[in-house]
Protein backbone atom coordinates (compact mmCIF):
# COMPACT_ATOMS: atom_id res chain seq x y z
CA UNK A 1 0.00 0.00 0.00
CA UNK A 2 1.76 3.39 -1.25
CA UNK A 3 2.23 6.19 1.58
CA UNK A 4 0.09 8.92 1.55
CA UNK A 5 2.54 11.41 0.22
CA UNK A 6 3.19 9.01 -2.97
CA UNK A 7 -0.43 8.50 -3.26
CA UNK A 8 -0.49 12.57 -3.85
CA UNK A 9 3.22 12.73 -6.22
CA UNK A 10 2.54 12.91 -10.12
CA UNK A 11 6.01 11.28 -10.85
CA UNK A 12 5.00 8.64 -8.43
CA UNK A 13 1.26 7.64 -9.84
CA UNK A 14 2.87 8.15 -13.17
CA UNK A 15 5.86 5.87 -13.05
CA UNK A 16 3.79 3.09 -11.05
CA UNK A 17 1.03 2.64 -13.11
CA UNK A 18 0.55 -0.52 -14.71
CA UNK A 19 1.42 -0.84 -18.14
CA UNK A 20 0.51 -3.64 -20.67
CA UNK A 21 3.78 -5.55 -22.10
CA UNK A 22 4.59 -4.52 -25.31
CA UNK A 23 3.55 -7.23 -27.99
CA UNK A 24 5.57 -6.14 -30.86
CA UNK A 25 8.13 -8.88 -31.99
CA UNK A 26 10.79 -8.40 -34.59
CA UNK A 27 8.39 -11.13 -36.54
CA UNK A 28 5.31 -8.81 -35.99
CA UNK A 29 7.37 -5.91 -37.22
CA UNK A 30 7.88 -7.03 -40.42
CA UNK A 31 4.87 -7.75 -41.19
CA UNK A 32 4.03 -4.23 -40.33
CA UNK A 33 6.19 -3.66 -42.84
CA UNK A 34 3.85 -5.39 -45.63
CA UNK A 35 0.58 -4.11 -43.82
CA UNK A 36 2.41 -0.55 -44.46
CA UNK A 37 2.96 -0.90 -48.19
CA UNK A 38 -1.15 -2.07 -48.58
CA UNK A 39 -1.73 0.44 -46.41
CA UNK A 40 -0.39 3.13 -49.23
CA UNK A 41 -1.81 1.30 -52.18
CA UNK A 42 -5.42 1.51 -50.46
CA UNK A 43 -4.85 4.78 -49.77
CA UNK A 44 -3.34 5.72 -53.59
CA UNK A 45 -6.70 4.06 -54.55
CA UNK A 46 -8.76 6.58 -52.47
CA UNK A 47 -7.79 9.39 -54.98
CA UNK A 48 -9.51 7.55 -57.17
CA UNK A 49 -12.26 9.14 -55.92
CA UNK A 50 -12.10 12.57 -58.05
CA UNK A 51 -11.96 11.34 -61.74
CA UNK A 52 -14.45 8.64 -60.83
CA UNK A 53 -17.19 11.46 -59.67
CA UNK A 54 -15.91 13.70 -62.22
CA UNK A 55 -16.32 10.89 -64.54
CA UNK A 56 -19.80 9.72 -63.45
CA UNK A 57 -21.70 13.29 -63.59
CA UNK A 58 -19.93 13.61 -67.17
CA UNK A 59 -20.98 9.67 -68.39
CA UNK A 60 -24.81 10.65 -66.62
CA UNK A 61 -25.34 14.29 -68.66
CA UNK A 62 -23.92 13.08 -72.12
CA UNK A 63 -26.36 9.82 -72.01
CA UNK A 64 -28.63 12.08 -71.01
CA UNK A 65 -28.35 15.58 -72.84
CA UNK A 66 -25.90 14.38 -75.53
CA UNK A 67 -25.40 16.99 -78.35
CA UNK A 68 -27.17 19.39 -76.24
CA UNK A 69 -24.95 21.90 -75.19
CA UNK A 70 -21.17 21.20 -76.91
CA UNK A 71 -19.39 23.74 -74.70
CA UNK A 72 -20.42 22.12 -71.56
CA UNK A 73 -19.19 19.05 -72.88
CA UNK A 74 -16.09 20.52 -73.53
CA UNK A 75 -16.11 22.02 -69.78
CA UNK A 76 -16.51 18.10 -68.39
CA UNK A 77 -13.67 16.87 -70.57
CA UNK A 78 -11.31 19.49 -68.67
CA UNK A 79 -12.65 18.60 -65.10
CA UNK A 80 -11.84 15.07 -65.86
CA UNK A 81 -8.54 16.22 -67.10
CA UNK A 82 -8.17 18.42 -64.21
CA UNK A 83 -9.07 15.86 -61.82
CA UNK A 84 -6.64 12.94 -63.73
CA UNK A 85 -3.95 15.40 -63.49
CA UNK A 86 -4.90 15.73 -59.61
CA UNK A 87 -3.94 12.06 -59.25
CA UNK A 88 -0.09 12.69 -59.82
CA UNK A 89 -0.57 15.65 -57.25
CA UNK A 90 -2.58 14.13 -54.52
CA UNK A 91 -0.29 10.73 -54.40
CA UNK A 92 2.78 12.70 -54.70
CA UNK A 93 2.34 14.67 -51.30
CA UNK A 94 0.21 11.47 -49.53
CA UNK A 95 -0.26 11.21 -46.05
CA UNK A 96 1.22 8.54 -44.93
CA UNK A 97 2.13 7.22 -42.12
CA UNK A 98 5.64 6.31 -42.71
CA UNK A 99 7.90 8.20 -40.88
CA UNK A 100 11.22 9.72 -42.86
CA UNK A 101 14.42 7.57 -41.66
CA UNK A 102 15.83 10.61 -40.48
CA UNK A 103 13.04 11.60 -38.46
CA UNK A 104 14.81 11.09 -35.02
CA UNK A 105 17.35 13.85 -36.08
CA UNK A 106 14.83 17.02 -35.65
CA UNK A 107 13.63 17.95 -32.45
CA UNK A 108 9.55 17.71 -31.00
CA UNK A 109 9.59 21.35 -32.20
CA UNK A 110 11.05 21.10 -35.69
CA UNK A 111 9.22 17.83 -36.38
CA UNK A 112 5.56 19.06 -34.98
CA UNK A 113 6.17 22.12 -37.11
CA UNK A 114 6.46 20.24 -39.86
CA UNK A 115 3.84 18.08 -40.08
CA UNK A 116 1.12 20.72 -39.34
CA UNK A 117 2.73 22.53 -42.37
CA UNK A 118 2.09 19.10 -44.37
CA UNK A 119 -1.21 18.69 -43.15
CA UNK A 120 -1.95 22.41 -44.54
CA UNK A 121 -0.41 21.63 -47.80
CA UNK A 122 -2.36 18.38 -48.24
CA UNK A 123 -5.78 20.46 -47.76
CA UNK A 124 -4.36 22.88 -50.35
CA UNK A 125 -3.59 20.17 -52.72
CA UNK A 126 -6.94 17.77 -52.46
CA UNK A 127 -8.80 21.14 -52.59
CA UNK A 128 -7.36 22.29 -55.76
CA UNK A 129 -6.68 18.67 -57.44
CA UNK A 130 -9.46 16.90 -56.33
CA UNK A 131 -12.82 18.92 -54.60
CA UNK A 132 -12.03 21.47 -57.67
CA UNK A 133 -12.68 19.40 -60.45
CA UNK A 134 -15.76 17.75 -58.97
CA UNK A 135 -17.32 21.21 -57.99
CA UNK A 136 -16.52 22.08 -61.41
CA UNK A 137 -18.21 18.76 -62.78
CA UNK A 138 -21.51 19.56 -60.38
CA UNK A 139 -21.54 23.37 -61.77
CA UNK A 140 -21.44 21.93 -65.10
CA UNK A 141 -24.04 19.40 -64.25
CA UNK A 142 -26.47 21.93 -62.57
CA UNK A 143 -26.28 24.26 -65.33
CA UNK A 144 -27.21 21.23 -67.97
CA UNK A 145 -30.24 20.86 -65.96
CA UNK A 146 -30.68 24.62 -65.52
CA UNK A 147 -30.79 24.92 -69.53
CA UNK A 148 -32.59 21.12 -69.98
CA UNK A 149 -35.53 22.15 -67.95
CA UNK A 150 -35.74 25.56 -68.32
CA UNK A 151 -37.81 27.76 -66.00
CA UNK A 152 -39.26 24.31 -64.87
CA UNK A 153 -35.96 23.13 -63.37
CA UNK A 154 -36.18 26.36 -60.53
CA UNK A 155 -38.70 25.29 -58.12
CA UNK A 156 -38.07 21.46 -59.29
CA UNK A 157 -34.78 21.33 -58.45
CA UNK A 158 -34.37 24.30 -55.83
CA UNK A 159 -34.14 21.88 -52.84
CA UNK A 160 -30.85 19.82 -54.44
CA UNK A 161 -29.38 23.29 -55.38
CA UNK A 162 -29.99 24.41 -51.75
CA UNK A 163 -28.48 21.32 -50.61
CA UNK A 164 -25.71 21.32 -52.52
CA UNK A 165 -24.82 24.21 -51.55
CA UNK A 166 -25.27 24.09 -48.14
CA UNK A 167 -22.71 21.15 -48.28
CA UNK A 168 -19.70 22.79 -49.89
CA UNK A 169 -20.31 26.62 -47.53
CA UNK A 170 -19.97 23.55 -44.71
CA UNK A 171 -17.32 21.65 -45.96
CA UNK A 172 -15.43 25.30 -46.63
CA UNK A 173 -16.26 26.13 -43.29
CA UNK A 174 -15.19 23.51 -41.48
CA UNK A 175 -12.27 22.88 -43.03
CA UNK A 176 -11.09 26.50 -43.17
CA UNK A 177 -11.39 26.50 -39.46
CA UNK A 178 -9.31 23.72 -39.31
CA UNK A 179 -7.25 25.48 -41.32
CA UNK A 180 -7.13 28.80 -39.51
CA UNK A 181 -5.90 26.56 -36.23
CA UNK A 182 -3.17 24.96 -38.01
CA UNK A 183 -1.91 28.01 -38.69
CA UNK A 184 -2.33 29.21 -35.37
CA UNK A 185 -0.40 26.40 -33.86
CA UNK A 186 2.65 27.36 -36.71
CA UNK A 187 2.41 30.66 -35.29
CA UNK A 188 3.16 29.72 -31.83
CA UNK A 189 5.44 26.96 -32.79
CA UNK A 190 7.63 30.31 -34.55
CA UNK A 191 7.01 32.56 -31.43
CA UNK A 192 8.47 29.95 -29.44
CA UNK A 193 11.21 29.14 -31.65
CA UNK A 194 12.09 32.93 -31.74
CA UNK A 195 11.63 33.55 -28.31
CA UNK A 196 14.19 31.04 -27.21
CA UNK A 197 16.55 32.08 -29.85
CA UNK A 198 16.70 36.14 -28.71
CA UNK A 199 17.12 34.24 -24.92
CA UNK B 1 8.76 4.26 -49.59
CA UNK B 2 13.32 3.93 -50.06
CA UNK B 3 12.96 3.39 -46.57
CA UNK B 4 10.99 0.77 -46.24
CA UNK B 5 12.42 -0.85 -49.89
CA UNK B 6 15.76 -1.09 -48.21
CA UNK B 7 15.05 -2.52 -44.81
CA UNK B 8 17.11 -5.96 -44.92
CA UNK B 9 20.50 -3.88 -44.90
CA UNK B 10 22.36 -3.98 -41.90
CA UNK B 11 19.27 -5.45 -40.05
CA UNK B 12 21.38 -7.19 -37.63
CA UNK B 13 22.74 -4.18 -36.02
CA UNK B 14 19.02 -2.69 -36.13
CA UNK B 15 17.51 -5.26 -34.44
CA UNK B 16 19.98 -5.47 -32.05
CA UNK B 17 19.36 -1.49 -31.70
CA UNK B 18 15.73 -2.02 -31.50
CA UNK B 19 15.75 -5.10 -28.84
CA UNK B 20 17.69 -2.80 -26.79
CA UNK B 21 15.91 0.23 -27.16
CA UNK B 22 12.78 -1.40 -26.47
CA UNK B 23 14.06 -3.57 -23.06
CA UNK B 24 15.14 -0.49 -22.08
CA UNK B 25 12.39 2.26 -22.37
CA UNK B 26 9.45 -0.86 -23.09
CA UNK B 27 7.23 0.53 -19.87
CA UNK B 28 8.13 4.21 -20.57
CA UNK B 29 6.92 3.56 -24.33
CA UNK B 30 3.77 2.45 -22.79
CA UNK B 31 3.21 5.48 -20.88
CA UNK B 32 4.07 7.41 -23.28
CA UNK B 33 1.38 6.08 -25.46
CA UNK B 34 -1.13 6.85 -22.49
CA UNK B 35 -0.34 10.21 -22.86
CA UNK B 36 -1.36 10.48 -26.16
CA UNK B 37 -4.64 8.48 -26.79
CA UNK B 38 -6.76 7.39 -24.50
CA UNK B 39 -8.70 4.85 -26.17
CA UNK B 40 -7.30 0.95 -25.45
CA UNK B 41 -7.89 -0.19 -28.82
CA UNK B 42 -6.19 2.94 -30.69
CA UNK B 43 -3.67 2.77 -27.94
CA UNK B 44 -2.71 -0.45 -28.49
CA UNK B 45 -2.25 0.78 -32.81
CA UNK B 46 -0.53 3.60 -31.77
CA UNK B 47 1.87 2.02 -29.31
CA UNK B 48 2.65 -0.87 -32.59
CA UNK B 49 3.33 2.08 -34.74
CA UNK B 50 5.88 3.42 -32.10
CA UNK B 51 7.59 0.24 -31.95
CA UNK B 52 7.70 -0.19 -35.47
CA UNK B 53 9.00 3.10 -36.43
CA UNK B 54 11.64 3.01 -33.34
CA UNK B 55 12.87 -0.18 -35.55
CA UNK B 56 12.47 1.42 -38.78
CA UNK B 57 14.78 4.83 -37.14
CA UNK B 58 17.62 2.43 -36.36
CA UNK B 59 18.36 1.80 -39.78
CA UNK B 60 20.36 5.46 -40.00
CA UNK B 61 20.85 5.35 -35.87
CA UNK B 62 24.53 6.97 -35.53
CA UNK B 63 24.92 7.77 -32.42
CA UNK B 64 25.16 11.61 -33.15
CA UNK B 65 22.53 11.79 -29.93
CA UNK B 66 22.07 9.48 -26.65
CA UNK B 67 19.81 6.27 -27.31
CA UNK B 68 16.93 7.43 -25.17
CA UNK B 69 17.12 11.07 -26.83
CA UNK B 70 16.71 9.09 -30.30
CA UNK B 71 13.93 6.86 -29.15
CA UNK B 72 11.88 9.66 -27.24
CA UNK B 73 12.24 11.50 -30.23
CA UNK B 74 11.04 9.17 -32.67
CA UNK B 75 8.23 8.13 -29.92
CA UNK B 76 6.75 11.80 -29.70
CA UNK B 77 7.25 11.77 -33.93
CA UNK B 78 4.66 8.87 -34.20
CA UNK B 79 2.47 9.84 -31.15
CA UNK B 80 2.39 13.83 -32.43
CA UNK B 81 1.15 12.67 -35.68
CA UNK B 82 -1.39 9.99 -34.67
CA UNK B 83 -2.96 12.84 -32.31
CA UNK B 84 -2.76 15.13 -35.48
CA UNK B 85 -4.70 12.52 -37.90
CA UNK B 86 -6.69 11.62 -34.83
CA UNK B 87 -7.49 15.24 -34.07
CA UNK B 88 -11.64 16.04 -34.39
CA UNK B 89 -12.68 19.12 -36.41
CA UNK B 90 -14.21 20.74 -33.51
CA UNK B 91 -11.71 19.83 -30.51
CA UNK B 92 -9.55 22.01 -28.92
CA UNK B 93 -6.43 21.13 -27.43
CA UNK B 94 -4.58 23.96 -24.89
CA UNK B 95 -1.17 24.35 -24.09
CA UNK B 96 -0.05 24.86 -20.71
CA UNK B 97 -0.51 28.80 -19.88
CA UNK B 98 -4.15 28.00 -20.91
CA UNK B 99 -4.58 25.25 -18.99
CA UNK B 100 -3.51 26.54 -15.56
CA UNK B 101 -5.91 29.18 -15.92
CA UNK B 102 -9.09 26.68 -16.56
CA UNK B 103 -10.90 25.56 -13.57
CA UNK B 104 -10.18 22.06 -12.62
CA UNK B 105 -13.40 20.03 -14.13
CA UNK B 106 -14.19 17.63 -11.06
CA UNK B 107 -15.39 19.45 -8.52
CA UNK B 108 -13.72 18.57 -5.00
CA UNK B 109 -16.04 17.66 -3.52
CA UNK B 110 -16.30 14.28 -5.73
CA UNK B 111 -12.94 13.47 -5.72
CA UNK B 112 -11.84 10.08 -4.78
CA UNK B 113 -8.11 10.44 -4.09
CA UNK B 114 -7.07 6.72 -4.85
CA UNK B 115 -4.25 5.78 -6.49
CA UNK B 116 -6.25 4.93 -9.73
CA UNK B 117 -8.14 7.83 -9.72
CA UNK B 118 -5.12 10.13 -9.62
CA UNK B 119 -3.49 8.33 -12.20
CA UNK B 120 -6.84 8.84 -14.44
CA UNK B 121 -7.32 12.54 -14.08
CA UNK B 122 -3.13 12.87 -14.51
CA UNK B 123 -4.02 10.82 -17.70
CA UNK B 124 -7.41 13.17 -19.22
CA UNK B 125 -5.27 16.44 -18.17
CA UNK B 126 -2.23 15.05 -20.05
CA UNK B 127 -4.10 14.24 -23.30
CA UNK B 128 -5.99 17.53 -23.08
CA UNK B 129 -2.16 19.36 -24.09
CA UNK B 130 -1.23 20.39 -27.50
CA UNK B 131 1.85 17.72 -28.40
CA UNK B 132 4.98 20.16 -27.80
CA UNK B 133 3.55 20.16 -23.69
CA UNK B 134 3.12 16.91 -23.47
CA UNK B 135 6.63 16.15 -24.45
CA UNK B 136 7.53 18.29 -21.87
CA UNK B 137 5.33 16.63 -19.06
CA UNK B 138 6.15 13.04 -20.25
CA UNK B 139 9.34 13.93 -19.70
CA UNK B 140 8.79 15.57 -16.16
CA UNK B 141 6.75 12.47 -14.68
CA UNK B 142 9.99 10.44 -16.28
CA UNK B 143 11.89 12.31 -14.10
CA UNK B 144 14.66 13.88 -16.84
CA UNK B 145 16.21 16.81 -16.36
CA UNK B 146 15.78 20.14 -18.12
CA UNK B 147 18.07 19.53 -20.50
CA UNK B 148 17.33 16.73 -21.47
CA UNK B 149 13.64 17.36 -22.31
CA UNK B 150 15.42 19.79 -24.10
CA UNK B 151 17.07 17.52 -26.17
CA UNK B 152 13.78 15.66 -27.26
CA UNK B 153 11.86 18.69 -27.38
CA UNK B 154 14.22 21.10 -29.39
CA UNK B 155 13.07 24.09 -26.63
CA UNK B 156 16.15 25.71 -24.57
CA UNK B 157 16.66 24.41 -20.76
CA UNK B 158 15.27 27.94 -19.96
CA UNK B 159 12.07 27.53 -21.36
CA UNK B 160 11.67 23.89 -20.70
CA UNK B 161 12.13 25.20 -16.57
CA UNK B 162 9.69 27.77 -17.12
CA UNK B 163 6.68 25.20 -18.54
CA UNK B 164 7.54 22.38 -15.88
CA UNK B 165 7.53 25.22 -13.22
CA UNK B 166 3.65 25.24 -14.83
CA UNK B 167 3.66 22.12 -14.62
CA UNK B 168 4.53 22.04 -10.82
CA UNK B 169 1.79 24.56 -10.38
CA UNK B 170 -0.84 23.11 -12.27
CA UNK B 171 -0.31 19.42 -10.22
CA UNK B 172 0.20 20.82 -7.48
CA UNK B 173 -3.48 22.66 -7.45
CA UNK B 174 -5.07 19.66 -8.86
CA UNK B 175 -4.10 17.40 -6.67
CA UNK B 176 -3.08 18.49 -3.35
CA UNK B 177 -6.42 20.29 -3.18
CA UNK B 178 -8.30 16.76 -3.64
CA UNK B 179 -5.68 14.99 -1.99
CA UNK B 180 -6.64 17.65 1.19
CA UNK B 181 -10.15 17.98 0.45
CA UNK B 182 -9.94 13.77 0.91
CA UNK B 183 -7.85 13.77 4.45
Amino acid sequence: MPNDSSRHDPITIWKNQPTEPSTMTLLLIRSKVRELRARTRRESLGTLAGPIAVGAFYGFAIKEFHGFAPALELVFAFAILWSLAGLYFLNRGMWSRAMPGDAALSTGLEFYRRELERRQRLFRRALGWSLGPILLAIATFILYLAMVGGARFFPNGLPFLALVVLWIAAYFAMRMRGQRELQREIDELNEIESADGST
Amino acid sequence: MGGIESISTGAASQDDLYRNAADQYGSSLERLAIAYEADPEKRRDLSQDIHFQLWRSFESYDARCSLRTWVYRVAHHVAASHVLRERKIFSKLVSLEELEMLPDQEPPGHIEMDQRRNLERLSVLIQRLKPLDRQVIVGYLEDMDAASIGEITGLSPGNVAVRIHRIKNILARRFHQGGSHAE
